[in-house]
């Protein structure tokens, strides 16, 4: 009996009828939903992803026609020692780095250690779960304005609690300190929600079982806990890399790239390149793009890499 | 019966998408922006400064012209990488165009204006005696005129009174204070925590100071000249005014510094003025940026100026095109509004209404030495020197970077950008 049907279902898997939609090959249904995704990430990313790769192979001010020059601005950048586009790639990509290297451990554990204490569910946990997200929902040029009132030298609340003085936005190493704090406040809710997500999917019983065992509260966080969020962290650690090698808006509004360019990060540069006062130059601007894409690219490999499960 | 469902769903989809995709770009390539017998205007007016360009346009709409303007103001950086592209594709130009005195050569250069020689004919009061003459020369370049003025802002020094006769009573007589004056003034002072002035926008400042002291930004109009002694000379005067401790210290706001009456004087621009006159219990005068020397004809303030341009645009005809110059025409008449938003109208018309004569950016416009100090810096390059005065100034002043490299690396970037013009 039992491999009479087994037998059958094999017939059935073989058989014309089964193969049926896939030989009417076309399914037109999925193509309608994706359909104005598709379309929309044609238009908005796929083309101009294209288009500024050709850019950088011209020499173009935005008004004639972009003239091929080959590699030229591509040697111009990262050659030419003497030039000044070489000296912007090169103190650009170094802030950018800094930049990144300062913001994500303190964007991925800070929105961790506020998760973990959260699901304890302690009194008011909603409240301040709350008031955790709220800085995501702000727009970068409101929160911008409000720190940069927060910092100010003479009437900002931070020097007059802490009854210091120096001047955060315009000396080294505050305005480093500033546009961390700023980042990672500004930041903390989108990882944290995940995090807390995860954290509801781990098992209780592996706690228990820890208990049982005599685990103690920092070694279960470190053998059940992270292990068992390792994908959402891997996720999280990618996605606020990217998003901090894009850093513009903070570095731009808050610090002005300053003091003595010590902040400009590369996108400033790109922007006054292509976009700038001046006479656009786009062939370098989208050059100096498509490396600092090429790293944001480079890099999240290698994290991927490093973090994925090991099989 | 469940495939026709699906396949009446997906057509039906597909259509409303290529229909409205259709719609879309039907919109946009109809050529010119505007309707038959409109006029698309563009201008950087979102400030405050933005309402009043919006009542000079509607009372023009009032007068019931053949051609009504439909006025766009757009946010300034938003505006000027709108241009490029817009002229590029031909599609959506506007037909009239407010654009910042600096940007014409460039403009021109990239042949992307349309002159106005031919339409002025019919508005023979459109002419250079009726205007402010840095404003109207501007608009002049190979013997062609690209543009009119709208108006010429200067950055100047607004003082606190009370302030000015406690310890600079006679800073003010001949109306110019010079440096030697802000420096005594500062010394009396500093006893009493009261600072001369604080710094302000370094790019005007710089340009301001350089040019009196016999400095151009650029030798012969394309080579910038900004790694010389006498650039080192204007940044060493603020750097020691700085040093000496009678500005404001570096992070400090400078605005409200004044407003709050801890400085004598304030140098900013006139379009400042609404902000100034928020300050309550400040009583406040404006008069001509500091100057190094007392001689009025050595003065200089520095001036940018709004001009209307033709953006080219085929699409655009001769009879719109006299719909645009009549409503230049009709401003050049009508500017009174404009001053009202802190500006110099540069139509001298506007100099025989009692109420601009009151208004205190009006002694810039109102004597003939006054006018002839309102330099506008114009290089094709301007933008480039821009950048890098707003980078170098305040570090340098402040004393975060040493005047000479951060001269010669400015000189150094702006030619590197200057020779990446093919």
């Amino acid at each position: 009996m039992d491999v009479k049907l087994s037998e059958n279902k094999r017939v059935d898997v073989l058989s014309p009828v089964s193969l049926k939609p896939r030989r009417k090959g076309f399914n037109v249904m999925p193509m309608v939903f994706i359909g104005p995704h598709m379309l929309l990430f044609a238009l908005f990313f796929l083309i101009p992803i294209f288009f500024g790769v050709y850019i950088s192979f011209t020499n173009w001010d935005l008004i004639n026609t972009p003239e091929f020059v080959g590699l030229q601005n591509y040697k111009e950048i990262l050659f030419n020692k003497e030039s000044t586009f070489y000296a912007q790639l090169h103190t650009g990509l170094g802030n950018t780095f800094k930049f990144v290297v300062f913001t994500v451990p303190a964007c991925i554990i800070i929105p961790l250690m506020l998760a973990a204490a959260l699901h304890v569910k302690p009194k008011g946990s909603k409240l301040f779960q709350a008031i955790f997200y709220l800085p995501v929902l702000f727009s970068i040029s409101a929160v911008m304005i409000i720190w940069s009132m927060m910092f100010n030298v003479s009437f900002g609340p931070i020097n007059h609690y802490f009854s210091s003085a120096p001047n955060w936005l315009g000396t080294q190493p505050y305005a480093w300190v500033a546009l961390v704090v700023v980042t990672v406040w500004w930041g903390i809710g989108g990882n944290m929600i995940i995090y807390q997500a995860a954290l509801n999917g781990v098992s209780k019983d592996y706690y228990e079982a820890a208990s049982l065992d005599g685990a103690g509260r920092i070694q279960k966080f470190f053998h059940i806990t992270l292990p068992s969020i390792k994908n959402q962290l891997l996720f999280t650690v990618v996605i606020t890399t990217i998003a901090q090698f894009n850093i513009y808006g903070q570095a731009l509004m808050l610090t002005k790239g300053g003091p003595s360019s010590s902040t400009t990060v590369l996108l400033m540069y790109i922007q006054q390149n292509a976009f700038g006062s001046g006479q656009s130059i786009a062939g370098i601007g989208s050059a100096m793009a498509v490396i600092l894409g090429l790293c944001i690219m480079a890099v999240s490999i290698i994290q991927f890499f490093l973090l994925r499960e090991k099989k | 019966m469940n495939k026709k469902v699906r396949v009446i769903v997906s057509g039906f989809v597909l259509l409303v998408l290529l229909l409205s995709l259709g719609a879309c770009s039907s919109k946009s390539s109809s050529g010119s922006a505007g309707g038959k017998n409109e006029i698309v205007f563009w201008n950087p007016f979102t400030g405050p400064d933005g309402k009043n360009m919006k009542m000079m346009v509607d009372a023009y709409n009032k007068t019931n012209p053949k051609y009504k303007v439909k006025n766009i103001s757009l946010a300034e950086g938003d505006m000027y990488a709108k241009i490029p592209t817009v002229v590029n594709s031909k599609r959506n130009i506007p037909d009239l165009n407010i654009v910042h005195a600096e940007r014409i050569k460039q403009f021109v250069d990239k042949d992307m204006l349309v002159p106005m020689d031919d339409y002025l004919s019919k508005y023979p009061d459109i002419k250079a005696e009726n205007y402010i003459k840095s404003g109207w020369d501007i608009g002049s370049l190979n013997n062609k005129r690209y543009s009119v003025p709208l108006d010429v802002h200067s950055f100047v020094m607004y003082y606190n009174k009370d302030l000015v006769k406690k310890y600079a009573p006679n800073a003010l007589d001949d109306n110019i204070v010079t440096y030697d004056e802000i420096k005594a003034a500062g010394a009396k002072a500093k006893k009493d925590k009261i600072i001369a002035m604080p710094v302000t926008w370094m790019k005007p400042t710089f340009l301001s100071v350089y040019s009196q002291m016999g400095g151009s930004i650029t030798s012969d109009g394309t080579k910038p000249t900004l790694d010389t002694d006498k650039a080192a000379d204007t940044l060493k005067l603020y750097n020691d005014l700085v040093k000496s401790g009678i500005t404001n210290k570096d992070g400090q706001d400078a605005g409200q510094t004044f407003k709050s009456g801890k400085a004598i004087f304030y140098a900013e621009g006139i379009w400042m003025q609404n902000d100034v006159k928020s300050a309550k219990n400040l009583n406040w005068g404006m008069t001509n940026f500091p100057q190094l020397s007392d001689d009025k004809n050595k003065m200089v303030n520095w001036s940018s100026s709004h001009q209307f341009v033709l953006l080219k645009n085929p699409e655009r005809d001769k009879k719109k095109t006299e719909g645009i110059m009549k409503f230049i025409d009709w401003v050049k008449d009508n500017s009174l509004p404009w001053a009202e938003a802190g500006q110099n109208p540069a139509a001298l018309a506007t100099l025989d209404n009692p109420d601009y004569q009151k208004m205190p950016q009006s002694f810039l416009v109102k004597d003939a030495t006054e006018q002839k100090s309102l330099k506008i810096f114009d290089y094709k390059y301007n933008g480039y020197v821009s950048e890098q005065l707003d980078k170098i100034g305040n570090d340098t002043v402040f004393g975060k970077l040493d005047i000479h490299k951060a001269l010669k690396s400015a000189q150094k970037t702006v030619e590197d950008k200057i020779a990446q013009d093919k």
